[in-house]
């Protein structure tokens, strides 16, 4: 049988990133085929080629049997290639139909005929999901009914491929069952689907295949049901790892204990303790709460319950108090959450404590320069500059200095959100060095990271958050990429 | 700090070459303007803009804009001189002429905050509100009558230097150091830069933004009392259009409108630019059109110069 879609050799690479190595994929008319990898497996860039976002520097894509160039969405639209995105791609203000035929609008003369539009979205919703109204604003739908629309948009476009990246994020287990219940119908009618997901449930569930990739590089293409869960998982993470030497200096002390911490479904009922000198690692998925549990313990999103106690104090809601008990975040986002621009390193650094630099409410700037310079020299800050505006720093450079930020002022508790995003090799290694000081400082040390191995170098104890939830609590001698992925992704 | 300071200085040391030229410029087409009476005609008649345009840096550094102040000030003006001319003494009348200007402040202040809305339409709605309780409360005609010993305040000089400009000179190195040496300063910067990094630095963002509006309604007010007195009446239609001289000279002086930048040096050469501008072009009898006119593009000269010249100090 000529398969309806043949990737073959794929090459892609971002600059001096190689991020795909001669990948391949086969999918059969009405196949369900699932996609498979971890974060940076290079799923998102072989979709993204897929549907013309990117282009591959190598490599052939054939649909059935005819080979196709595909430079743009509107090439992959005309190849009968779609895309449903994780985030939908929709126009909230607009009607079901206007968005249905988005870009491609029925006319009659040179106006759009808004009746005819319509008709047909009743015509190809009616089969799918009889209920949504066309003239209603997307906005008004559930994201469930939002998917079918673009469902419907895909096949008013005669996709033969439609492509599904992490389609049940936002969905109830009810929506789910008539999502499969839809891909079912539409792999009868001879229309691939390539489904995306971290959910080994749902893959088991939809797919008849799965190709595995894992740091760019094509794995397997095993059959479901038949191959093993076990053996799936073990094929998407099981890289060798490069042994640090690791040393522990957690005490008994606890100096943050966080109970029943929860905010909408982002973080369900997490607690834990920390104690002085230990590094905590954070693991999960993306999207599995790590950041929002790191913003709640911050103070910088609200919690709907729970309760957050630095040195053995519960310390209300607001980044302020929280910083004042001695609580530092390092944010994941640094440009938008971390640094003033404009501002130099040293009023950078100072910020969050101000008052310690100030007499008779006068800022002491010259102490304040001492002071930064000194700290900026033990994290090895490169220009030694700290008078110039931290923007003109490369990232490994304002990380450090954030990171400054909090050993000017009296912190105890370093949150570190994915502290080395971005980052390059050399000044990773600071990075992990500065955090193995601050446990032999006595400091408490929490480090969300979604690369594994620096998890498992920086830690000595993991928490694996999965659906907002922590789902194991893991020791140094637990602590494996096996056993963190197994918590880590949902299956049942 | 030597290259931060060199950084400002740099856009401050720009500011004032504009400034020379212009001078220049007018001093070579009229005898008059470069006489010392002449020179401190500019700077008392740039002092209430001055005034105002010090309050409108801050507001615009820490990320907001305040449209209100012109009727801030006629509403401070008419209920200042209503206590005046009742007899309240002059100390407490001030003082309370201040408390409303830091009340109007408190309102703009709480609605951008605590109300969540954008600064530009809550200063927008309070340039209505204030103007109509300014005309309200005193049925549209000014109040006379004020005091002599009140009037003898803005009257007079210090060492011949116009009381007006003496004042607003020591408000403007008050301003100065809030913004270059306090805690409050480095967070109106923080916070106009980038006011969600600067909550998360545990600034705290809704104080510094209230603390940007109530100085500028108190300074609003100094203005109102300044005019008050220099014109013996006060006008519940004083203030016409302020705030744009007043965002103006901010503009000029380097503030960026989106906030984080911004520099009271350059706010207050900014001032004496545009009143530069003026005197000089009347002096010349240049007509009032064409005066509008030549504010308009020096207004937009500055910041095309602006432009090219922070593109290449890298943003």
């Amino acid at each position: 049988m000529t398969p309806r879609l043949a990737l073959t050799n794929v090459d892609k690479a971002f600059g001096n990133t190689k991020v795909l190595h001669g990948v391949t994929l086969t999918v059969q008319p009405g196949e369900v085929h699932g996609l498979l990898g971890e974060n940076g497996a290079g799923k998102s860039t072989l979709l993204n080629i897929l549907s013309g976002v990117v282009s591959a520097n190598a490599g052939q894509i054939e649909i059935d049997g005819l080979p196709v160039t595909i430079s743009s969405p509107r090439d992959a639209t005309n190849a009968g290639i779609a895309m449903i995105h994780q985030e939908l791609q929709q126009v909230p203000e607009l009607t079901v139909a206007q968005n249905i035929f988005l870009g491609n609008a029925l006319r009659k003369g040179i106006f759009v005929d808004r009746r005819r539009q319509e008709a047909e979205a009743k015509r190809l919703l009616a089969p799918l999901d009889a209920s949504i109204d066309v003239t209603a604003p997307i906005r008004t739908l559930r994201v469930a009914q939002r998917q079918i629309v673009e469902i419907a948009k895909a096949l008013r476009a005669n996709a033969k491929i439609i492509a599904m990246d992490e389609p049940t994020s936002s969905l109830t287990p009810a929506e789910f069952d008539k999502l499969v219940t839809l891909i079912g119908r539409l792999s009868a009618h001879d229309v691939s689907i390539i489904y995306v997901s971290h959910k080994m449930d749902e893959v088991f569930r939809v797919c008849k295949t799965a190709t595995i990739l894992r740091d760019g590089r094509l794995i397997a293409q095993v059959p479901i049901p038949a191959t093993p869960v076990a053996q799936v998982i073990e094929l998407m993470v099981g890289r060798e790892l490069a042994h640090a030497t690791h040393h522990s200096f957690a005490t008994d002390k606890v100096l943050l204990k966080v109970a029943g911490l929860s905010r909408g479904k982002a973080v369900l009922d997490a607690g834990f303790e920390l104690h002085a000198g230990e590094v905590l690692g954070i693991a999960g998925l993306v999207g599995s709460g790590r950041t929002e549990l790191m913003r709640l313990i911050a103070g910088v999103d609200h919690a709907d319950s729970g309760t957050v106690e630095i040195g053995g104090k519960p310390v209300p809601n607001s980044p302020r108090a929280r910083i004042k008990a001695g609580l530092g975040l390092v944010p994941e986002e640094r440009k938008r959450d971390g640094i003033i621009r404009h501002r130099p390193v040293a009023s950078n650094v100072g910020l969050p404590s101000m008052a310690a630099f100030t007499r008779w409410g006068l800022i002491r700037k010259r102490q304040l320069k001492a002071r930064t310079e000194a700290l900026m020299q033990e994290v090895r800050l490169r220009p030694l500059e700290v008078s110039r505006p931290i923007g003109s720093f490369s990232g490994g450079n304002q990380q450090k200095a954030i990171i400054g930020r909090w050993l000017a002022s009296e912190t105890d508790v370093f949150l570190f959100d994915e502290p080395t995003r971005g980052i390059d090799v050399g000044a990773k290694a600071e990075i992990y060095e500065l955090i193995e000081k601050l446990a032999r400082n006595g400091k408490a040390v929490i480090v969300v990271s979604s690369e594994l191995p620096e998890v498992i170098r920086v830690s000595d104890r993991v928490l694996v958050m999965r659906e907002g939830r922590i789902a194991a609590d893991l020791g140094r001698a637990e602590i494996t990429e096996a056993n963190i992925a197994r918590h880590a992704i949902p299956s049942s | 700090m030597s290259k931060l300071l060199s950084r400002i200085r740099f856009r401050d040391a720009g500011t004032l070459i504009g400034l020379i030229i212009i001078s220049t410029v007018f001093a070579s087409l009229s005898p008059t303007f470069l006489t010392a009476p002449n020179l401190l005609n500019v700077l008392q008649h740039s002092s209430i803009n001055a005034c105002i345009a010090l309050g409108m840096t801050l507001v615009i550094i820490s990320g907001g804009i305040d449209l209100s102040v012109g009727p801030v000030a006629a509403l401070t003006a008419v209920l200042g001189a209503a206590m005046l001319v009742a007899g309240v003494p002059i100390p407490l009348a001030m003082l309370g002429a201040l408390a409303v200007g830091a009340a109007c402040g408190f309102v703009n202040g709480a609605l951008i905050t605590w109300g969540g809305l954008q600064p530009f339409i809550v200063t927008l709605g309070g340039l209505s509100l204030y103007r109509a309780l300014a005309l309200i409360y005193t049925g549209g005609t000014p109040i006379f009558g004020l005091p002599d010993s009140f009037r003898a305040l803005t009257n007079g000089t210090l060492l011949s230097v116009p009381n007006p400009v003496v004042i607003v000179a020591v408000l403007a190195l008050l301003a100065w150091v809030i913004l270059n040496k306090t805690p409050l300063g480095e967070y109106f910067l923080a916070v106009g830069g980038n006011p969600e990094a600067a909550r998360i630095a545990g600034v705290p963002v809704t104080l510094t933004k209230m603390a940007a509006y109530i100085i500028s309604g108190i300074l609003a007010s100094v203005a109102a009392m300044i005019l008050v007195g220099r014109l013996g009446a006060a006008e519940p239609t004083m203030g016409t259009l302020w705030e744009l001289d007043a965002i103006a000279a901010s503009a000029i002086g380097g503030a960026s409108l989106m906030g984080g930048r911004g520099s009271i040096v350059g706010t207050l050469i900014g001032c004496i630019i545009l009143g530069a501008l003026r005197n000089g072009l009347t002096l010349m009898n240049v007509q009032a059109f064409y005066q509008l006119l030549a504010t308009g593009i020096i207004i937009i000269v500055a910041m095309l110069i602006d432009r090219a010249t922070s593109g290449k100090q890298g943003g």
